[in-house]
């Protein structure tokens, strides 16, 4: 499968301050595609913060964002010959980190639904522990408490709301770019974005709320 | 006593609240990721060691599959040898009652 978009996000798309980016990127590619090892280790060290810094925000756990990012570069490693310069490489590594994070996420719920199965069948004797809360530190802190409570409440937005919100607010990645990692159109991403707001300001204490 | 129109309207709040999330410090990977990665990748392109796949390698399913295959190849009396003699007198006995004396 060759990774190539037809989407409203394009090299031609991004602005001028981004192109060197962009060119960079295309070299390293060109680069790892002809098997280069210092490319791959030049990727890693350029992405590494980006893509376990976007699986931590989804999945909330040190461990398994470390995990999920792993799980990215080897796949880039992996599937590099494949992908096709069209698209931005960032583009190409949201997108992995997005959908290994949420996959991550279903496996960990379905263990969590067995093991809670297997306590009541009393198959074994073991207490059952709620995950650690790996809140962010900040939030732990005095007057932090509307933002944890913000972070918890968008951990429950549908998947695509909760990534194109994470994207948008934590990444501040643009709608395009948004669009382009969720393979979707930009006024559909405005919609997500629009229904992710209003469910968390609902969820909210009421001075978050439109009077 | 505060003056309401000085405070900050739900929007002003909510954008707040965003800049907030925004401004919150990224998290970042432990220090020698590349390294980590460098050795899940060794470990993901070594060659298998054996043409076995992984659940025949653990002890707990080739018993399984040991006592599975004995049950239902019905040579389960061949395992209880000590069943098998005390039946023995008894047909013979059988037997002998039933021959004309």
């Amino acid at each position: 499968m060759a990774y190539s978009l037809c989407l409203p996000f394009s090299v031609e798309s991004v602005p001028a301050a981004n192109l060197g980016a962009v060119a960079a990127d295309a070299e390293l590619v060109a680069q790892l595609q002809q098997g280069s090892e210092a490319a791959f280790r030049t990727l890693v060290e350029r992405y590494q913060q980006r893509v376990y810094s976007t699986a931590f925000s989804l999945l909330r756990s040190a461990e398994e964002a470390e995990d999920v990012a792993q799980e990215v570069f080897v796949e880039v490693y992996q599937t590099v010959a494949k992908f096709r310069s069209e698209t931005a490489l960032s583009t190409w590594l949201y997108r992995l980190a997005t959908s290994r994070a949420l996959q991550h996420r279903r496996r960990a719920s379905a263990k969590k639904r067995f093991a809670y199965f297997t306590s009541l069948l009393g198959f074994q004797n073991q207490v059952l522990h709620e995950p650690p809360d790996h809140a962010h530190p900040l939030a732990l802190l005095e007057g932090e408490q509307q933002l944890h409570l913000l972070l918890s409440h968008i951990s429950r937005l549908p998947s695509q709301q909760q990534i194109a919100f994470t994207l948008r607010h934590e990444q501040e990645l643009s709608y395009e770019e948004i669009a382009a990692v969720l393979d979707t159109t930009v006024s559909a991403v405005e919609s997500l974005l629009f229904r992710a707001r209003q469910t968390l300001r609902q969820h909210l204490p009421p001075s978050y709320r439109h009077v | 006593m505060s003056n309401p129109a000085s405070q900050p309207g739900p929007d002003q709040e909510w954008e707040a609240l965003l800049q907030q999330l925004r401004k919150q410090p990224r998290a970042q990977p432990r220090p020698f990721f590349y390294t980590r990665v460098q050795a899940r990748l060794a470990a993901q392109l070594q060659p298998r060691g054996s043409w076995l796949p992984d659940w025949a390698r653990r002890p707990a399913y080739v018993a399984l599959l040991g006592m599975l295959i004995v049950a239902v190849s019905g040579d389960g009396a061949a395992l209880h040898p000590t069943a098998a003699t005390h039946y023995a007198p008894y047909q013979s006995d059988q037997t002998a009652s039933l021959l004309p004396h």
